[in-house]
C-alpha cells in the first residue's frame, strides 16, 4: 500500500514541554517584525533625544507630538484595514477638507451646535465611504481608480463649500485638538494627577486583557508563551506607559484630549481586526480573495464596510484637523492620504495585502511624527526634512522585504 | 456490483446537464455509501468535475434526482450542500496563505462567543481534527505559507471535517503534488473512510485510485461507462472503459491515453 498509517499526530496533548526549540523560535519569528518596528521607534526617539540635546522628550514637545500627529494615526487605522484587504484609499485628504468644511460651515453659518455638527460630519463621512464602497465592492472598479476620482471629487466639493477660510469657531470645539483633560485632581509636585490616573488605568486595562487572553488559552489547554517572556513583555510595556505618563503629567495641559481619542480608537480597532469575525475576513480577503469567496465569506459586504469605516475615520480626522487649525480651509488635508499610507507601510503592512496591524500603523505614524519633530527642533530645512522622510519610507519597506525574503527561503 | 443493501449516503439518478448545445452529463447514476471511497475517473471533459459540482451545490442538474441519506434534496448552493453534510475540496485550493491553520479550517464559519471570535474553541477542535487525520502539521497556529504542498492539501481535507460532514468530495487532490506528498494525502483519504464518511475522489491518476478506492466509476463523454471493484479490476479494463477502447485493441486506445 501507500505509506505507514502511524505518522506523527499533529499535536500530542500535553505538548508544552515537547515543542521543539526550532518551532518555538519560529513562533517568535512571527512577531519579530512587530518587535522590530517598536525597536526602530525607540532607536529613533533616542537618536533625536541626543541630537536635539534632550529637547525632543520635553513634556510640552511630547504633548504636541500627539496633537500634531493625531490625524495621521486616526487615518492610518482606517488605512491599514483598507491595505490589509488589498485596496488603497487616495481620497482621505480630500474627504478631510470636504467634511471639515461642512462641519465648520454648519457651526459658523448655520448656527448648528458644534456637537451636532460633528455628528453631521461623521454621518457625511459614512456617506462618502458608502459612495466609494459601492463602486468598489458592488460595481468592481479598483479602489485606486474610485478613490483617485474621490480625491478630485471631494477636493472640488471642499472648494465649493469653503470658498474662503471659515474661521471663528467656538473655543470648546477648538479644544478637541488643542485642549487637554481638565486637571481636576490637582498636582503632585507639578505632575497632573489626572494624567497619572489615565496612565495607570491604561496599564491596568492592558494587564487585565492580557491575563484574560491567557486564561482563555489555559482553559482550552492551548500553547501559551513562557510565563517569563509574558512577564518581561508586560514589564517593558509598563515601563513605556509609565515614562510617557510621567512626561505628559509635567506638560502644560496634562493629557491631550486627542491622545485619549486615539487611544480609544486603537483599542477598539485592534479588537476589531484581531478578535472579531469581521477582522478575520478582512485578512482573508487580502490573503486570497477567491478562497475567501469560496469559503462563504461575503467579500463584497466586507469591502463595502471597510470603505464606510475609513470614511467615518476620515471625518474624525477632519474634526481634529479643523479644530487644530481653528478654521476650515479648502486646502486642508493636502497629502494626508500619503502620510497615512506611509505610516501603514513603515508599520509593516504588505503592499500585496493580507498583512498589517493597527498597532504597527500607529508606530509607523509615530516614527514619522518623531522624525518631523526632531528635524524641526534641529531646524533642518523643510526641503531636506521631506527628502529624509522619503528615504526613511523607502528603507523601512526595503528592510521589511529583505527580512521577509530571508525568512521565506 | 457491490452487495451493499443499506441506504446509500448519496444517490444520484439520471443526472443530465447541458451547457448550451454541449451535453456534459447524460442520464448518469452514482451512489456512495458510508465507509466507502468511490473514485470517479474519466478522460478530460468526461464530466467528472461537473458531477462533483452538483453534489457540492455549485451546479444544478437539468434533469435527474439527488438523494442524501435516502431523501430527495435540492442543492441550490454550496452552503445548502454543506448544511446537508457535503463538504468539498476544490481543485484550486481555497486557502489563505496569510492565515494560520485554525483560521483556514474555520474560514467563513467562524465560531463566536459573546462579542468576538471564539479562538480558543476553534483552535481546540482544529487540533482534534488534525489529530484524527494524523496529519504532520506542526501546529494549528502555523501560517499556511510555511506549509508544504502536501500539508496544505491536508489542511484542505481537514477543513472538510469541520461541521461533521457525511460526504466528502475531493476534486483532484493529488493533482500537483510530489510522490511523497501524494502518499501523505492518500493516507488522509483512507482516514476519512475510517472515520465512517463517504468519499468521492476525482482523479486522473490510476495508481492513486487503485491505492485508496473501494469502487471505481468510469465516466465517458458524460455517460456511465462501467463500474469496477478496485481490488480486482485490471488496469487495462479500467483504462479501456475510460478511453472507450476494446480491451484488446491497444493500437486504437494509445492516442487517447496521453491526457
Amino acid at each position: 500500500m501507500t505509506t505507514d498509517l502511524n505518522t506523527v499526530p499533529a499535536m500530542p496533548p500535553g505538548e508544552r514541554a515537547r515543542v521543539p526549540l526550532s518551532q518555538r523560535l519560529q513562533g517568535l519569528g512571527g512577531n519579530t517584525r512587530q518587535y522590530g518596528i517598536f525597536g526602530a521607534l525607540v532607536v529613533i526617539i533616542l537618536l533625536f533625544q541626543v541630537l536635539t540635546d534632550g529637547k525632543l522628550l520635553l513634556a510640552n514637545n511630547v504633548a504636541s507630538l500627539f496633537q500634531q500627529n493625531a490625524y495621521v494615526m486616526i487615518l492610518a487605522i482606517g488605512m491599514v484595514m483598507v491595505i490589509v484587504a488589498g485596496h488603497i484609499d487616495l481620497s482621505v485628504g480630500s474627504v478631510v477638507a470636504f467634511v471639515g468644511g461642512v462641519v465648520a460651515v454648519s457651526i459658523r453659518d448655520l448656527d448648528v451646535p458644534w456637537v451636532l455638527a460633528i455628528l453631521i460630519g461623521l454621518a457625511l463621512g459614512a456617506l462618502v465611504g458608502a459612495w466609494q464602497g459601492f463602486w468598489i465592492a458592488y460595481v468592481g472598479i479598483p479602489a485606486f481608480i474610485v478613490t483617485l476620482g474621490g480625491m478630485l471629487l471631494f477636493r472640488g466639493l471642499a472648494l465649493v463649500i469653503v470658498g474662503e477660510t471659515v474661521a471663528g469657531l467656538p473655543a470648546s470645539f477648538i479644544s478637541i485638538s488643542k485642549g487637554s483633560l481638565p486637571n481636576a485632581l490637582g498636582f503632585v509636585s507639578n505632575a497632573d494627577v489626572v494624567t497619572l490616573l489615565v496612565g495607570t488605568l491604561a496599564f491596568v486595562g492592558l494587564l487585565v486583557s492580557q491575563l484574560r487572553a491567557r486564561r482563555s488559552l489555559r482553559k482550552h489547554n492551548l500553547h501559551m508563551e513562557a510565563s517569563g517572556l509574558f512577564v518581561a513583555k508586560l514589564v517593558l510595556v509598563a515601563a513605556g506607559i509609565a515614562i510617557l505618563t510621567v512626561i505628559l503629567s509635567f506638560s502644560a495641559g496634562g493629557t491631550p484630549i486627542v491622545l485619549v481619542l486615539v487611544g480609544v480608537l486603537v483599542v477598539v480597532y485592534s479588537f476589531v481586526m484581531g478578535r472579531t469575525v469581521f477582522g478575520r475576513h478582512v485578512y482573508a480577503i487580502g490573503g486570497n480573495r477567491a478562497a475567501a469567496t469560496l469559503s462563504g465569506v461575503n467579500t463584497r459586504k466586507v469591502d463595502f464596510w471597510i470603505f464606510v469605516n475609513i470614511g467615518v475615520l476620515a471625518a474624525v480626522a477632519a474634526v481634529v484637523t479643523t479644530a487644530r487649525a481653528g478654521a476650515a480651509i479648502a486646502a486642508a488635508g493636502q497629502n494626508y492620504e500619503l502620510d497615512a499610507i506611509a505610516a501603514c507601510f513603515i508599520g509593516g503592512a504588505a503592499v500585496t495585502g493580507g498583512v498589517g496591524r493597527v498597532a504597527g500603523a500607529i508606530v509607523g505614524a509615530l516614527i514619522m511624527g518623531v522624525l518631523n519633530m526632531g528635524l524641526s527642533i534641529m531646524a533642518v530645512d523643510p526641503a531636506w526634512q521631506m527628502a529624509i522622510k522619503g528615504l526613511v519610507l523607502l528603507l523601512a519597506v526595503a528592510f521589511d522585504l529583505i527580512n521577509k525574503r530571508r525568512a521565506g527561503s | 456490483m457491490t452487495a451493499d443493501q443499506r441506504v446509500p449516503l448519496v444517490a444520484m439518478h439520471g443526472i443530465t446537464k447541458r451547457f448550451g448545445a454541449i451535453e456534459a452529463l447524460v442520464d448518469v447514476d452514482l451512489h456512495v455509501h458510508a465507509h466507502e471511497v468511490v473514485a470517479l475517473v474519466g478522460d478530460n471533459g468526461a464530466g467528472k468535475s461537473t458531477l462533483a459540482k452538483m453534489i457540492s451545490g455549485v451546479l444544478q442538474p437539468d434533469a435527474g434526482m439527488i438523494e442524501i441519506g435516502g431523501e430527495e434534496v435540492a442543492l441550490p448552493s454550496p452552503q445548502a450542500a454543506h448544511a446537508l453534510g457535503v463538504a468539498t475540496v476544490f481543485q484550486d485550493l481555497a486557502l489563505c496563505d496569510n492565515l494560520d491553520v485554525t483560521a483556514n479550517l474555520y474560514l467563513g464559519r467562524e465560531l463566536r462567543s459573546r462579542f468576538a471570535r471564539d479562538d480558543g474553541r476553534m483552535e481546540e477542535s482544529a487540533r482534534r481534527v488534525l489529530r484524527e487525520l494524523k496529519s504532520r502539521i506542526p501546529s494549528a497556529r502555523t501560517p499556511l505559507r510555511n506549509l508544504s504542498a502536501g500539508q496544505r492539501q491536508a489542511v484542505a481535507i481537514a477543513r472538510t471535517l469541520i461541521g461533521n460532514p457525511r460526504i466528502i468530495v475531493l476534486d483532484e487532490p493529488t493533482g500537483a503534488l510530489s510522490v511523497a506528498h501524494t502518499a501523505e494525502v492518500l493516507t488522509h483519504v483512507q482516514r476519512l473512510r475510517d472515520l465512517g464518511l463517504g468519499v468521492i475522489l476525482i482523479s486522473h491518476n490510476m495508481n492513486d485510485v487503485r491505492a485508496v478506492a473501494d469502487r471505481i466509476e468510469v465516466l465517458r463523454h458524460g455517460r456511465n461507462n462501467g463500474t469496477f471493484d478496485a481490488a480486482t479490476a485490471s488496469y487495462e479494463d479500467v483504462l479501456a472503459a475510460i478511453t472507450g477502447a476494446v480491451p484488446l485493441g491497444r493500437r486504437t486506445s494509445s492516442r487517447h491515453i496521453a491526457g
